[in-house]
């Protein structure tokens, strides 16, 4: 065989993964290092004086971190538990069960941002459905500009718009399950709750902990339901990680900066989430 | 522990169809207290419909199930008390050895001490007292269906403990003593042990009694000789023994007289009221007997080959165009070529449609 032309042929897969990959990751790296922004346009050295500036005087990025841990963790638990429950509603022979199992998943197969817009439309404090209907007991909560409400909001309309996938997934698992464990535990006399403690959920650990990761990793991006929900207010209350490099690289122009945040941000998210897999396979999985 | 009882019982998968497929068809049966059981069957013969529909898993669509007379139809699984060992070890990962022997009597509501002392027990029967605070995944295949059968066995007054192949993971050796091991259980429990599987040696060496499933039905229940010596049918006789019995075509010429084409071959049979054309001779290779010389009984044969199995010789021989094979003792020459083979009188099965008479 003649290997002459060997990078010939390599070089179209190449160079994408160049320009769709290296380029842009390297690009941030250097552009990290540089103080780009709208008045000083240009790719000037300042060396570490950006990640300096994170981690000396940047309070508002990690208070924005520290929002979208509480948040996507609350949030993927949340789907998790709501999903695995309807998954088992749906699981066994029920009336309409193809029907649920489409319901179900409606939400998955919606815009996330036009839903968004119409939570925002229930969520309105005075004119939208939900205050018009908790006005009959008296109560008028402030769902997008109160504090702590505003964040459970944000919760709501991001369980509702990813318990499905959730769902989803879950329900796949618990349909390939072997029948065998499920005889034994019957003829052991194992009732409904013994039988999901020792049966199911041990079957189950694997493909749970697969949805949670990628649950995690897709809901640490939250930005969309942010945005128009409640664009980061009250103050900073909802806002996060990536939602706060938005405004510093596409609202204020900080391009050297907003490069140094997005960094650090993707190194932080590296290392927590191979941790949390990692504590999560030792939880469920005890003896691997 | 209980007498089993079958009533009319049959099933199909899918009765609602006009003229349903019977995976079991009707059949009445009586399973003693206390006794080792096997079914033997080829694959899809209906011997695991069987055992699901004295366990409980499956609901038979037509008749009844009684544990000591007392019909439990319609009674759930955990409720009827029965131990079931299935073909593929199951344990419960999340659990220790002792937690795994333990769990039928937790969720019985024993009281610990109960629990402790009767897992202790079983462990020692079964040699598990070693591993009993390992987690259960850590252990081999053979050792995993150990704990599957420990389970069925904490519980003293399980009325029937079923197995559906339960030794299929586990290695040659092994097998042998756990199915010794099975039988000092049951003689020491006094449990019902019912066997499923489709291997004759496990089922000869296991049970008193043998059932025979054939697409179905049950075509005989006897102990391990009777089905060796007098196989009712020409089924049987093909599925059990190894080789397999000889069945020759023949035709009627007497009261107790076959004719095999020209040959003549008396038996202890009662012919006289046969009407049927389809009868056939079966005879066992171990009662057949190699002769030099043509006397009462013998059927002159050409010998295609013999193979040495070390403690007998397997002799393949035909008769026109009929294969026949005897086993003989590995002293004994055996000629070349033509050869006389004698059917004893006694050992002669004959067969009209199939059917032993």
């Amino acid at each position: 065989m003649n290997f002459k032309h060997k990078y010939l042929f390599l070089l179209p897969g190449l160079l994408v993964l160049i320009g769709i990959l290296i380029f842009p990751v390297g690009f941030t790296v250097r552009l990290s290092m540089s103080s780009w922004d709208s008045f000083f346009p240009g790719l000037d050295y300042v060396g570490l004086e950006n990640y300096f500036r994170i981690f000396q005087e940047d309070s508002r990025f990690w208070e924005a971190f520290g929002r979208l841990s509480f948040l996507s963790v609350t949030t993927v638990t949340l789907q998790y538990v709501l999903g695995f429950a309807l998954a088992l509603m749906v699981w066994k022979d029920i009336a309409f069960k193809r029907f649920f199992r489409v319901l179900f998943l409606i939400p998955m197969m919606t815009t996330p941002v036009i839903m968004t817009v119409i939570w925002k439309t229930f969520f309105h404090e005075s004119l939208g459905p939900v205050n018009d209907f908790l006005n009959i007991f008296g109560w008028n909560p402030l769902w997008l500009s109160s504090e702590i409400l505003s964040k459970i909001t944000v919760i709501i309309v991001e369980v509702w718009q990813w318990t499905p996938f959730m769902f989803l997934l879950l329900l796949a698992g618990l349909l390939s399950l072997p029948k065998e464990p499920y005889l034994a535990a019957s003829i052991d006399g194992a009732g409904p709750y013994r039988t999901f403690i020792y049966v199911t959920f041990p079957l189950m650990a694997p493909i749970s902990i697969g949805a949670i990761i990628i649950r995690l990793i897709e809901a640490s991006k939250i930005m969309d339901t942010v945005y128009v929900l409640t664009s980061g207010g009250p103050g900073t209350a909802t806002e996060t990680s990536s939602f706060y490099i938005f405004i510093k690289g596409l609202r204020e122009f900080q391009f050297g900066y907003s490069a140094a945040l997005s960094f650090t941000y993707l190194i932080i998210m590296i290392i927590s989430l191979t941790i949390i897999a990692k504590v999560l396979v030792r939880l469920m999985i005890r003896d691997n | 522990m209980a007498k089993i009882e079958l009533n009319n019982v049959a099933h199909s998968y899918s009765p609602a169809v006009e003229e349903p497929e019977y995976a079991l068809k009707k059949c009445n049966l009586i399973w003693k207290d206390g006794g080792r059981y096997a079914v033997l069957g080829p694959s899809g013969c209906g011997k695991t419909t069987m055992l699901n529909i004295m366990s409980g898993l499956v609901k038979p669509s037509e008749g009844f199930i009684n544990f000591d007379g007392f019909d439990v139809t319609n009674i759930s699984t955990s409720e009827r008390n029965i131990a079931q060992v299935f073909q593929f070890p199951v344990i419960y990962n999340t659990m220790t050895v002792a937690q795994n022997l333990g769990f039928p009597l937790l969720c019985r509501n024993y009281s610990k001490d109960e629990i402790t002392k009767k897992v202790d027990q079983v462990a020692q029967t079964l040699g598990l007292e070693d591993l009993l605070d390992l987690r259960a995944t850590k252990l081999t295949a053979d050792q995993k269906q150990l704990i599957s059968l420990g389970r069925g066995l904490v519980r003293e007054d399980v009325a029937a403990i079923l197995m559906d192949e339960p030794l299929t993971v586990i290695d040659p050796d092994l097998k042998f003593r756990l199915r010794r091991r099975l039988k000092e259980i049951n003689e020491l429990y006094k449990s019902t042990l019912i066997y499923v599987t489709h291997d004759q040696n496990e089922a000869m060496t296991f049970a008193e009694n043998i059932l025979v499933m054939d697409h179905g039905k049950i075509v005989q229940v006897g102990t391990p000789l009777e089905l060796f010596e007098r196989p009712k049918t020409t089924f049987v006789g093909y599925f059990i023994g190894s080789p397999a019995m000889n069945m020759l075509q023949a035709e009627i010429k007497g009261k107790n007289v076959v004719s095999i084409g020209e040959t003549v071959i008396s038996t202890e049979t009662d012919l006289s009221k046969v009407k049927s054309k389809n009868i056939k001779l079966g005879i066992r290779s171990e009662f057949v007997e190699l002769h030099d010389k043509g006397k009462k009984n013998c059927i002159s044969v050409e010998i295609d080959r013999v193979d040495d199995f070390g403690n007998f010789q397997l002799v393949s021989a035909r008769h026109g165009k009929s294969p026949i094979k005897a086993k003989v003792h590995r002293d004994i020459a055996v000629p070349a070529g033509k050869a006389w083979m004698k059917f004893p009188e006694t050992r002669c099965c004959v067969y009209s449609d199939e059917v032993l008479l």
